[in-house]
């Protein structure tokens, strides 16, 4: 290595972010690590600990499922036991689901898929394994701090799983976790407690994560892969990063400050009860609710990223606006910090703050937009391929620009007045977030799997798991909209206690019988997921003949990603250029050919020249 | 099966159901728009023999962002800028305009609590807190005509008064006061709901605003105020209890 | 197991470098959530401090300050040579830090000034326990720290003494 200044700082390559030229071979080659344990369990390997969060989220998606179907069952036929299963779960009540068990199934729903499904699936799973083979990395900037960060989350797993057992049963305080419910006024017992360290566990990981993912992504790209050539995916997972570093902390201050109050008798969010409380339930919404909001965004975001890619290398044409998508990403991160008051406009705060808040969400819309019409600009005039990931983006386009349409009846401070905790909420976020981040998540299954495990999954499966699914999820959520329109409130035990809700139990019914029909449509995604583990037919380089770095290597890559560090030449979305014509294919590697002055993806140049290097056939 | 908004018994619940048809018409349009394009797209931009280059842009040429940016435009001034605007007024001049001065509205505090409401009203000597206040659990009664200015508390957790037919509802916070105002444009019985999660009884936390044309209100409230049942006495809060039973606060 | 995926050891330390800092704006974003719930409280009071609380010990507060100053300023020498001794010192000096505010927190639940008696009580405690938390970070690195790579060690404690300078002001102070 050349010499350098006594105290390190001067980076010879030049600065912070520099990718490094000249340094290829910056990134050492670890020798193979041995053993089961050191290869499976406890690797350092990104790719073994993205897999290993991959598994944790699809198997508590799963349960979070199975919570989803009973909670339907409750609605659509309130008071009769539930079959098959019931006796098991519920054998004290003879199958029937009590208030009480309703109230924590929600809870536990809520809670399960946001921070231990969607989280691990997608930004522990995929952003571990895809994200340093996207950037030319050999593995993230902090291995041990991942095999760490993977760990912690299982260790919250087992915190929340505990809760199911405590005397007093887990805790039914609602996913949000709202004071002074979830104080010792309205939630006695320990699992509620147990709750909040399984919360805090679980930032303490996405945290250790945002570290890890920022660092890796400023620091280990490969050379010619400066922040405009990194795959939408790769923004997707770096901005979801900021804001978990940022937002998640504010989350764990607000646990620890029910911590505080629920075992320690402090009285932050305490108050009206006892003589000298000065605490106030509404400082914990505001606290919930700074991260809540930035929270859903760093659901979606990863999710926004990945379909950016995958749209444009199914339609075979670049990422429309690839530029103007950057910035309004950058643009929903910054906004989603100021518009958290969405979720209070009925806790009587003042006209001045309420307006503001509504404001403000209002603008989120034109980065979205924009975002949106992107998405519709790089299908148009495609040669699209209606593979199975595609459809899922498909599917993902059309439930988001629904869901999303329906976020502005609630941002209305005079709709929001009527429409607030009803059941149209819960069809708005469930289409956002359960609805696209589910497809998104299938998505990436379908399209990294030959990557991951070396193996191509079932087409034919893919296409019957996704019709089904895409149809039944819509008409679940869409149903729900249309239940909250008519008045009625979230997380009723049993609605036929009001004359006014009575008519809609026909409507409920059905969409539970929707909901069955999502349910068990996942069980094709399951056996092709597991046949295909074993039985699919072997993987190619890079079956869906795409640029981007990680279908450069083996399907599944070596423990060292690449056998020399690549150099970047171009974006990650050059399909159809003429150049790639002129070679009989058309689309060309970000590594591939020899390097221009001017490269980048922005340009629609004209044709190149034929490269000097041998093409990878593009199966 | 016909799915219905709940009857509008309310003299400004109309303008909630205003905003509901107008973004129901343009989120509609603008979806309809969305998924013919997509459909086109989706039909004819699919790569089939004789069909295999796609149309080789960046979608950054000045055109490109322009149009893309003139769609964000049209959707945020269309739906977003008028909305907002139209929101501000309402607010402003109606929603939370509230008659502190106006001596025609009835005042009724409201309690909540786990799994229940009591409502209060001053009595005939005018004021809260003291014996002759008339006291009711679960039922709201109500002249038609008036303003109805509601000032709410809660004893344990987080509840929230829902008005379905008056659409509008608004949060019982602990350890501080919020308040509500609405008027009965009709007679007639409508339910009143918790939207707040408040624990295992939350879903029966039922009340009934029973709204009356003022001459019939009045008849009401001096049976009322001669029942010993709704005195205000069992309710008042014993020397030295924090809660229950407040003085009426001026403003928030 | 891999360490860092850089090679030289340039490289290696500015990624930690990075990483230090996105972590110490994590930390950061914690307590400025924790001081902005004083703050909202402290807000909403209607006089500060609560009536019937008794008066803070300041004396005591500001000793363990300049205890952790002490401690600081120690890591600090540490690093520009090679005796072992100033190492030690401020190992020791961070560890008297928590072992005095431990008994702080005793004085104070028997004064009336604990977590449970009133929201000063209430403010102080849950910001100091968990500030004594990342001291405790700090002396555990300290410990395991062999090399005389301090620096990472050394940003990380000036932050922590600076978080626990705002606490002191914004809470015992004002």
């Amino acid at each position: 290595m050349t010499a350098d200044p006594s105290d390190g700082i001067g980076d010879p390559s030049g600065g912070i972010g520099d990718p490094g030229d000249g340094h290829a071979d910056d990134q050492e080659i670890p020798p193979e690590p041995v053993g089961l344990l050191r290869r499976r369990v406890f690797s350092t390997d990104h790719k073994v600990i993205g897999k290993q969060f991959l598994f944790l989220g699809l198997s508590f998606l799963a349960v979070g499922g199975i919570m989803a179907m009973l909670i339907r069952w409750q609605l659509a036929r309130p008071g009769v036991p539930v079959p098959v299963v019931g006796r098991l779960l519920f054998g004290r009540a003879g199958g029937l689901i009590s208030p009480a068990a309703y109230t924590a199934l929600f809870t536990m729903h809520g809670t399960i898929m946001i921070f231990f499904a969607v989280t691990p699936i997608l930004i522990g799973g995929f952003g571990n394994f895809c994200l340093p083979l996207l950037i030319g990395a050999r593995d993230m900037a902090f291995p041990r701090l991942n095999l760490a960060s993977f760990w912690t989350m299982a260790a919250a797993t087992a915190v929340l799983t505990a809760s199911f057992f405590v005397p007093l049963g887990p805790p039914q305080a609602g996913w949000t976790a709202y004071a002074t419910l979830s104080t010792a006024i309205g939630a006695p017992g320990v699992g509620q407690t147990l709750w909040v360290v399984a919360i805090y566990l679980n930032g303490a990981s996405s945290v250790m994560g945002a570290v890890n993912y920022i660092t890796t992504v400023i620091r280990l790209r490969a050379p010619g892969m400066t922040y405009f050539r990194m795959p939408l995916t790769v923004w997707g997972f770096f901005l979801t990063s900021i804001l978990n570093a940022l937002f998640v902390p504010v989350l764990a201050a607000a646990m620890v400050l029910l911590f505080f109050d629920r075992v320690f008798g402090t009285q932050f969010f305490v108050a009206g009860t006892t003589v000298g409380a000065g605490g106030d339930p509404i400082l914990y919404q505001h606290l919930f609710w700074l991260f809540g909001h930035p929270e859903v965004y760093i659901l979606i975001i990863p999710a926004w990223g990945i379909v950016s890619d995958l749209l444009s290398f199914f339609a075979r044409k670049p990422a429309f606006g690839y530029r103007v998508t950057v910035y309004a990403l950058v643009g929903v991160v910054i906004l989603s910090t100021v518009v958290y008051g969405h979720h209070m406009f009925t806790t009587g705060m003042s006209p001045l703050l309420g307006e503001s808040f509504m404001v403000l969400t209002m603008i989120i819309s034109v980065p979205t937009s924009l975002l949106f019409a992107n998405w519709l600009g790089t299908l148009w005039r495609g040669a699209m391929r209606m593979t199975t990931p595609m459809l899922f983006c498909l599917g993902l386009v059309f439930t988001f620009g629904v869901g999303g349409l329906t976020g502005l009846y609630l941002a209305d401070v005079v709709a929001d007045m009527y429409l607030h905790d009803t059941y149209f909420v819960v069809g708005h976020f469930h289409l956002i977030m359960a609805a696209a981040l589910l497809l998104a998540s299938f998505a990436a299954v379908y399209f990294w799997f030959p990557k991951m495990f070396g193996r191509m999954m079932s087409e034919r499966l893919g296409k019957w798991h996704f019709w089904p699914t895409f149809v039944s999820l819509n008409v679940v959520f869409m149903g729900q909209l249309l239940i909250g329109y008519a008045g009625m409130p979230r997380r009723l035990y049993d609605p036929s206690a009001y004359d006014f809700l009575r008519p809609l139990l026909p409507l409920n019914r059905f969409i539970s019988q929707a909901a069955y029909v999502l349910g068990t449509s996942q069980l094709i995604f399951v056996a092709n997921f597991f046949w295909s583990l074993f039985r699919g037919q072997k993987a190619p380089k890079n079956p869906w003949a795409v640029g981007t770095l990680e279908w450069t290597v083996a399907s599944p890559p070596p423990h060292h990603n690449f056998d020399r560090i690549p150099v970047v030449v171009r974006g990650p979305h050059e399909l159809g250029h003429p150049a790639a014509w002129a070679l009989g294919k058309d689309w060309l590697g970000q590594d591939e050919g020899p390097a221009r002055a001017s490269a980048d993806n922005s340009a629609d140049a004209p044709p190149e020249g034929p490269t000097d290097r041998p093409t990878e056939g593009g199966a | 099966m016909h799915i219905v908004l709940p009857h509008d018994a309310s003299l400004d619940g109309h303008l909630v159901d205003g905003v509901i048809g107008y973004l129901t018409l343009t989120t509609g349009l603008a979806f309809l728009a969305v998924l013919v394009f997509l459909l086109i797209a989706i039909v004819f931009h699919r790569e089939r023999a004789g069909r295999t280059r796609a149309h080789h842009t960046h979608g950054n040429r000045p055109r490109d962002r322009a149009l893309t940016f003139a769609v964000a435009l049209v959707m945020f001034v269309a739906i977003d800028v008028t909305l907002a605007a139209r929101a501000a007024g309402e607010l402003s001049r109606r929603f939370w305009h509230y008659p502190e001065s106006d001596p025609n509205a009835l005042r009724v505090e409201v309690t909540a609590r786990q799994w229940s409401w009591t409502f209060r009203t001053a009595g005939p000597d005018g004021r809260f807190g003291t014996g002759d206040d008339v006291v009711t659990l679960g039922e709201l009664d109500v002249p038609v005509g008036r303003p109805i200015y509601l000032k709410l508390r809660s004893r344990d957790v987080v509840h929230s008064l829902y008005l379905p037919s008056f659409r509008t509802k608004i949060d019982a916070i602990p350890g501080s006061t919020t308040r509500l105002w609405f008027q009965a444009q009709e007679a007639g019985r409508f339910e009143i709901a918790c939207a707040q999660h408040c624990g295992v009884s939350h879903y029966k936390m039922r009340g009934l605003l029973i709204a009356r044309p003022e001459g019939e209100y009045r008849d009401w409230l001096a049976r009322a105020e001669t029942d010993s049942r709704l005195r205000g006495e069992a309710t008042l809060p014993a020397a030295g209890e924090a809660t229950g039973g407040w003085d009426w606060e001026t403003g928030r | 197991m891999t360490a860092a995926v850089s090679t030289s050891p340039q490289r290696r330390e500015l990624d930690s470098m990075v990483g230090l800092f996105i972590f110490l704006g994590a930390t950061a974003m914690l307590f400025a959530a924790l001081l902005l719930a004083y703050g909202i409280l402290r807000a909403e009071a209607p006089v500060w401090p609560p009536a019937g609380t008794p008066p803070f010990p300041r004396g005591a507060a500001t000793a363990n300050t300049v205890i952790l100053l002490a401690a600081t300023l120690a890591l600090r020498a540490a690093r520009t040579t090679d005796r072992r001794w100033p190492a030690l010192a401020a190992a020791a000096l961070g560890a008297a830090f928590l072992a005095l505010q431990g008994a702080l927190w005793r004085h104070l639940a028997a004064t009336h000034l604990g977590p449970s008696a009133g929201v000063l009580g209430d403010v102080f405690f849950a910001l100091s326990v968990f500030h004594a938390l990342h001291v405790l970070g700090g002396l555990v690195v300290l410990a395991l720290t062999r090399t005389r790579r301090l620096r990472l060690l050394t940003i990380y404690w000036d932050f922590v003494l600076i978080v626990w300078i705002v606490i002191y002001v914004a809470v015992c102070l004002l």
